[in-house]
């Protein structure tokens, strides 16, 4: 909150044209209209949000074996993806598979700067999408200029009105995908349409629609500056050899502007002619001229914009460029510095652990809960019985016939259905059983006893748990 | 208070309320079944993906109160102290 307040401090005295300024959330914001751009990273973007767009609205289509390909099933607690099926039971690759995210994260902070922000996350994708439909309806950056400053006109409700219709059903649209992703997706779609949703279903394709509406459409630059969790602790990761982008203040200094066929020695200027067209581009609005900046999400449309303008002027590429500290300082750099080295020695490990680990997973998962109501019963013949409550999970896509048995004891007898029991795929099979046993075997009145259970076709397929034979005290 | 702070003020107790209910969530109810244990203890009989919503906005609830009253103590104690005083 501190940040934030000096931010909104430092700001305050600037006198602000009240056109263009708009309330926001955070702070008294000038309204960004960032000037679209073209160019070898541009195409980059539009290349990873195409991409990135095609998949989060394709993959629920796609089926695999009769089903959904990649379904969070949660009301069923279980997870679809291509041949696997997780249960809650394998929670333990989930926690590896985030850790292992979070980590190549830090990786490639640590190589490539905000990498991430720039091209793949999120709020920069949809940010984009939404302000290629604000460029279709309103034009580039100066006509969006003038349109707002415009009085309401039927012009601008009929251009202002078109573009948030369509934006807020494409974010709806994104909402249904969204939760497409939890429950199966064909079925949604064909329940949305005879309006047959169910209540929380309808709130969560809504909550998320107006979640991308708001965040792509109103708040764009201030979820980066102000939300972002990462934003705020990336620089952390930062060292003199992460590739940053960059103005190189040596060779534009002093910035001027001239006439192309200008000789710029003889002016005493450097290669910058100060077109501000690096501001302009700009998403979050800054000067990358003033240095590195933590609002700079990395998006490299300043290094584009410059490039051109560098080509129309003769000069060379790069006054704004992908850089690093070192490479800036003309200092040698360190690819294979230890930070990077840890990392990836990290990244590779948890990689081939989880992959080893799902590999090795066995889909059977075997419960045993002592029955609660009694410690035990003495039968007729003078024998002790505890009860038990097996729970036995088929996690497999198949149907197995399983093997069970108990050991721990000489002599344990099971009372029912002591052989084989059929468990369908993804079925939970509840089996009560009772053991019976001689008091003579009981030396002790708490004794350990383990239940084993073993598929008939896949030995592999065995699972075992434990639990106590309780008997009389003497 | 200004109309932006107090705006950021609503936000600073929300929004990291948000993180962290469903980051909570998806903890808990890996863990739990939440139609398990409602049908254990007699409790209202509500579908899965119900639990789960109830449950988010419960622990994002519980979490924004937190902040609010990491907020609320934030404040210097001059200030409170200051609040007594008609000056
Ligand atoms: S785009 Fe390049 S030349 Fe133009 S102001 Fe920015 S740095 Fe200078
Ligand atoms: S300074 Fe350049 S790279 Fe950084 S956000 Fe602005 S346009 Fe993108």
């Amino acid at each position: 909150m501190s940040d934030v307040t000096a931010q909104k401090k430092r700001r305050a005295p600037e006198p602000e044209p009240a056109d263009e300024v708009q309330q926001s959330l955070y702070a008294k914001r000038e309204k960004i209209y960032p000037r679209e751009v073209h160019g070898t990273f541009a195409a980059l973007r539009v290349l990873a949000m195409v991409v990135l767009l095609g998949l989060y609205y394709g993959v629920p289509w796609l089926r695999w074996e009769g089903r959904q390909a990649v379904l969070f099933d949660l009301p069923a607690r279980k997870f679809f993806i291509f041949d696997w099926v997780f249960w809650p039971q394998d929670f333990f690759y989930l926690a590896l598979l985030l850790m292992i995210a979070a980590l190549s994260l830090f990786f490639f902070t640590a190589v490539a700067g905000r990498l991430w922000c720039g091209y793949a996350c999120p709020q920069t994708v949809w940010t984009e999408i939404f302000m290629w439909v604000e460029r279709k309806i309103e034009g580039d950056r100066p006509q969006q200029m003038k349109l707002d400053k415009l009085p309401w006109n039927s012009e601008k409700v009929l251009k202002k009105g078109s573009k948030h219709v369509i934006l807020l059903l494409f974010s709806l649209y994104t909402g249904f995908t969204f939760v497409g992703y939890f429950t199966p997706i064909d079925e949604l779609g064909a329940r949305m349409f005879s309006f047959d949703l169910g209540p929380w279903e309808t709130f969560w394709v809504i909550f998320y629609g107006l979640a991308t509406y708001g965040n792509a459409g109103w708040m764009r630059e201030q979820v980066c500056i102000y939300m972002c969790p990462y934003a705020r602790f990336q620089s952390a990761m930062f060292d003199k050899d992460t590739l940053v982008i960059s103005y190189d203040e040596a060779r534009g200094e002093p910035r001027g502007k001239r006439k192309r066929t200008a000789d710029r020695q003889g002016l005493g200027l450097g290669d910058c002619i100060d077109c501000t067209l690096c501001v302009q581009v700009c998403p979050t609005g800054i000067d990358i001229r003033k240095g590195l900046q933590y609002q700079c999400i990395g998006c490299a449309a300043c290094v584009d914009v410059c490039d051109d303008v560098m080509d129309k002027m003769g000069y060379d590429r790069g006054l704004v460029r992908y850089t690093t500290e070192n490479g800036l300082k003309g200092r040698p750099a360190h690819p294979l510095r230890p930070r990077i080295l840890v990392y990836a020695t990290l990244l590779l490990a948890m990689t081939a652990g989880l992959i080893y680990a799902i590999s090795q997973r066995i889909p059977l998962e075997l419960d045993v809960i002592r029955d609660r109501t009694g410690l035990y019963r003495e039968t007729s013949e003078g024998l002790v019985e505890n009860v038990y409550n097996l729970k036995v999970i088929n996690m497999d896509e198949r149907e197995h016939v399983y093997r069970l048995s108990a050991s721990g004891l000489p002599e344990m007898e099971f009372i029912n259905r002591k052989g084989e029991l059929t468990v369908a795929a993804g079925e939970v099979y509840n089996l009560p059983v009772r053991i019976r046993i001689d008091p003579i075997h009981l030396t002790r009145s708490t004794n350990e006893i383990t239940f084993h259970i073993e598929a008939t076709d896949a030995p592999e397929l065995a699972r075992e748990a434990t639990s106590r034979f309780i008997g009389p005290v003497d | 208070m200004s109309q932006i702070l107090k705006v950021q003020w609503i936000i600073s107790i929300l929004w990291p309320g948000f993180l962290v209910a469903g980051a909570a969530t998806i903890v808990t109810f890996t863990v739990f079944d939440p139609v398990e244990i409602s049908a254990c203890i007699g409790g209202p009989d509500i579908s899965r993906t119900g639990w789960y919503s109830v449950g988010f906005f419960l622990f994002w609830f519980m979490s924004a109160l937190s902040s609010l009253l990491t907020c609320y103590f934030q404040q210097p104690c001059q200030v409170v102290q200051g609040t007594q005083d008609p000056e």
